[in-house]
């Protein structure tokens, strides 16, 4: 499902990434885990070109993410990403958060993309939080409407950033427990992290 | 001095108006006001040009504010003056021709301020807009500009105070506004300039206090509003 060949990332001349060739298998889960510094997140940052790369190439469900001559926009819109800081638009409620990318990626009209974007809130069990903005929301609520947000164009592909490191100890486990159920679900994922626990 | 506001309290309001041309406080503040509503969506086009991703773009755009910071506005008037006359090929009402020299100078201005509210936000944001498809416009228009400008709202309100001191420079013009006015009663009555000049500046004065107060006011509101919105970790 995604596939790594030969991927390469400097920073002028400190070499991030080297030769890196790896594949994710769909329905598969698989955790990036290593020391800080390591270059985690920088990979997982180039699936979707949030960094660019140098050599290599990366293919997620057949196609190269980059290609030049594809239009990145619509592949980002075919991979969800959850960020460690959760990235949340702090002047959208959660409904709309959820619902942007609905409406103005997928161009589903509105009655429709807000409950597509209910359902999905409800999935990650902030069903009665949709009209909260960020700012009244706890890290794991807010962490939990990232991943609605990112699972609302119906990727077949989901990225974790570290999830839960931004996280207080008690708020670790609700997020968690929506990553296993989308596991469970057979979605492909690829999570840094480093929670141990949930990587076993 | 009350005895000269008193008697062209009018004239320092309105100008001849509307026997002449409309003048006086009304004037100042008509060009403050439309100087700075035309200058705003030229000031955010520069800024989004400032931050794009395009190297040449940025690089114009650049240049362009360097320019113009670079420039008192009096040669901005002055070259609006003598060139829109040449461009036109007839005389500019001075009051169209102080509204265009205000316009391109306020452009940059608001510009930085837009700009500085652009680079402000977490890079997290642009880069959340990115991931879920968007396009590099949507992103601004939908996800940057509205808590940029919401957030630069008191800046933006200084900046038409900084306008309305500005207008005052239309006096060499000839453009019919506070300042003219008030050397118009300097020249009617010949003997106090002190006094018309003291009342010109606490006009000018009482006008830009209440809207720093105002500003304070927006301030505090504006600080409370990002507090409220701001995403807690």
């Amino acid at each position: 499902m995604i596939v790594f060949t030969g991927v390469e990332k400097r920073y002028g001349d400190y070499r991030a990434l080297i030769e890196i060739n790896a594949a994710v298998g769909r329905g598969e889960v698989v955790i990036v885990c290593g020391p800080s510094g390591s270059g985690k997140s920088t990979l997982i940052r180039t699936v979707n070109r949030l960094e660019e790369i140098e050599s290599g190439t990366i293919t997620v469900d057949g196609v190269d993410t980059h290609s030049s001559e594809l239009d990145i926009n619509r592949i980002r819109s075919g991979i969800g990403f959850v960020f460690q800081q959760f990235n949340l638009f702090p002047h959208l409620n959660a409904l709309q958060n959820v619902a942007l990318g609905l409406l103005k990626v997928k161009r589903m009209h509105r009655g429709e993309a807000q409950e597509r974007a209910q359902a999905l809130l409800s999935r990650v069990g902030l069903g009665h939080k949709a009209g909260a903005f960020p700012g009244e929301l706890s890290g794991g609520q807010q962490q939990r409407v990232a991943i609605a947000r990112a699972l609302a164009q119906n990727p077949p592909v989901m990225l974790f950033d570290e999830p839960t490191s931004a996280l207080d100890p008690e708020m670790v486990g609700e997020v968690l427990a929506v990553m296993r159920e989308l596991a469970a679900e057979g979605m492909t994922m690829m999570c840094v992290t480093h929670e141990m626990g949930f990587a076993r | 001095m009350l005895d000269i506001l008193h008697d062209y309290w009018l004239l320092l309001l309105i100008g001849q108006y509307p026997n002449g041309p409309l003048g006086g406080l009304a004037m100042t503040l008509i060009l403050a006001v439309a100087g700075i509503l035309l200058a705003f969506p030229c000031g955010i086009a520069i800024a989004l040009a400032t931050t794009s991703p395009y190297a040449a773009l940025r690089t114009l755009a650049n240049g362009l504010v360097y320019l113009v910071r670079g420039l008192p506005l009096l040669m901005f008037i002055f070259w609006a003056y003598f060139a829109i006359p040449a461009l036109l090929g007839e005389n500019a009402p001075g009051v169209l021709t102080m509204l265009i020299a205000l316009v391109i100078y306020e452009s940059v201005y608001l510009a930085e301020v837009v700009r500085a509210g652009i680079e402000a936000l977490p890079g997290g944001q642009t880069e959340a807009a990115r991931s879920l498809g968007l396009t590099n416009m949507q992103t601004k228009r939908l996800i940057i500009l509205p808590q940029a400008l919401y957030n630069m709202l008191p800046s933006l309100l200084s900046q038409f105070i900084s306008t309305i001191k500005e207008t005052s420079l239309g006096y060499v013009i000839s453009v019919n506004e506070l300042t003219f006015a008030a050397s118009q009663v300097n020249s009617i009555l010949l003997t106090q300039p002190f006094q018309v000049y003291l009342l010109l500046a606490i006009i000018y004065f009482l006008l830009c206090f209440l809207l720093t107060a105002a500003v304070r006011w927006l301030e505090k509101r504006v600080e409370q509003g990002r507090r409220e919105r701001k995403v807690k970790s």
